[in-house]
């Protein structure tokens, strides 16, 4: 009983974390809603560490994946025969209001909310086996841009959350 | 000068699509420092959302933080 209610309060503080971490990035790529990559990006900031392992154990390097966020941009844009580097600019302002995330961002956050009877406690590796899952999208391509088999990530980032699961 | 000619569309729908989103994000972009540019040189937001096609109300809410932006640098 007393364990189930520390995991409750600490998958709530890491809920918070979680979407102050990706508004902060979101707001840095100059947008108010954060999206899965934001989410991503936020999941490799908490202190749990088990994101940062889930790549690590996939051969990437997590501090690669914002570099990589920017690179698919680029990227798609020579897609289509545009060689336009978007121009760097300040970061934006949160919106007053309610905390609202982008539709990738919302998918992130209803699996995580759907899976939350297995989150004891809730991880960084939860974050990232989700958005492996994506096979769309900005955080699709920045793990392609990265050279990420997604299976092999999903895989990781499921071991290590299961075994966060199993020790507490 | 971009030749629009040379804009290719992929046939993959992924790269397509993804082509799309990089377009609303440069655009974007784009939008932000030309709104700080022109408050800079003092036009008014009914002059701003003129020149963007929308309401001034709506230009204000959606891009009011580059004027705040502005004033803290």
């Amino acid at each position: 009983m007393f364990q189930a209610i520390k995991s409750k309060l600490s998958n709530m503080s890491t809920i918070k974390l979680l979407c102050e971490r990706a508004e902060t990035y979101a707001l840095l790529d100059q947008q108010r809603e954060p999206g899965a990559e934001h989410f991503l990006l936020a999941a490799l900031d908490l202190p749990d560490g088990t994101a940062r392992l889930a790549f690590e154990q996939s051969g990437v390097e997590p501090d690669a994946l914002r570099a990589a966020i920017e690179r698919q941009y680029v990227d798609a844009l020579r897609l289509i025969g545009l060689k336009a580097d978007t121009p760097a600019d300040m970061p934006i302002s949160a919106s007053p209001g309610f905390y609202q995330a982008a539709s990738s961002g919302r998918e992130i956050m209803q699996e995580l909310a759907a899976s939350r009877k297995d989150h004891r406690p809730l991880l960084g590796a939860h974050v990232v086996g989700i958005v492996a899952g994506m096979s769309h999208g900005v955080a699709a391509r920045a793990l392609r841009a990265l050279g990420v088999d997604a299976v092999v990530l999903r895989s990781a980032a499921d071991a290590i959350a299961e075994n966060g699961h199993a020790k507490a | 000068m971009v030749d629009l000619h040379d804009i290719t569309v992929p046939t993959d729908p992924d790269e397509a699509l993804a082509a799309v989103v990089a377009l609303r994000r440069l655009a974007d972009r784009i939008e932000r420092q030309a709104v700080r540019s022109a408050l800079r040189q003092g036009w008014p937001w009914s002059r701003i959302a003129q020149a963007l096609g929308i309401t001034k109300q709506a230009a204000h809410k959606r891009l009011s933080d580059v004027a705040a932006d502005d004033s803290s640098t």
